[in-house]
């Protein structure tokens, strides 16, 4: 099955080495407190500053990661795994657009609903797309445990 | 919709293995799609179908309530 706009299997590797490299430079940023996203939000601040190119690091770092991990082709990709793929996808802006609609009715901060706005898509369309292809391999040993 | 998939896959004495190989699928996925969890593409059932050397009907059927 020819598939587009995906990214080649290594990618995911690359991506979860992001994700985790995202964490140290969290760590330093906290222990310098460059960190102050969580009282002002991202965007308080002026451009390019120390602040904000913290953020850009930590954020894009992270995000490149997820979007990786996401994006990156599973070994066999086929339609199977499109049509999963899909439908988590489709789960994902679901819960997105309900938290994004919980929290502008419950939530002042904009720039906080723009960071989760940022990495919750990726973050769940991630777990859910990974729990279902655990399950259809563990339905698939157990069937394959059961002709044997 | 229900298939013949296991009937025609014995007859022609290959395994799941095999079939997936020969159509550039996963084994998971020829296992979902005899026991009935996934509907393939018309694209996916055309060529396992030409693998059996059958008619798509004959190796697809449709269901009351399709």
């Amino acid at each position: 099955m020819k598939t587009h706009f995906l990214f080649p299997y290594w990618c995911r590797y690359l991506g979860w080495a992001l994700i985790l490299l995202h964490v140290p430079i969290s760590m330093f940023g906290l222990a310098h407190g460059m960190v102050n996203i969580m009282d002002n939000g991202p965007t308080s601040t002026g451009l390019f500053t120390g602040v904000h190119l913290f953020f850009i690091c930590t954020s894009l770092v992270m995000v490149s990661g997820l979007f990786l991990v996401a994006f990156a082709k599973e070994k066999v990709e086929d339609e199977q795994i499109w049509h999963l793929r899909l439908d988590s996808l489709r789960w994902a802006i679901y819960i997105n657009y309900l938290i994004l609609i919980i929290s502008l009715v419950f939530i002042e901060d904009v720039g906080h609903m723009l960071e989760l706005n940022l990495w919750v898509p990726l973050l769940f369309f991630i777990i859910r797309f990974r729990w279902v292809i655990f399950r259809l391999n563990s339905s698939f040993s157990k069937e394959e445990g059961h002709e044997k | 919709m229900k298939n013949n998939i296991r009937v025609e896959r014995a007859i022609k004495n290959i395994t799941q293995a095999d079939l997936a190989e020969a159509v550039s699928v996963s084994r998971q996925t020829i296992n979902t799609i005899e026991s009935n969890k996934y509907v393939p593409s018309t694209v996916l059932a055309l060529k396992i179908a030409r693998v059996f050397g059958k008619p798509l009907e004959e190796v697809f059927i449709l269901e009351e309530g399709d």
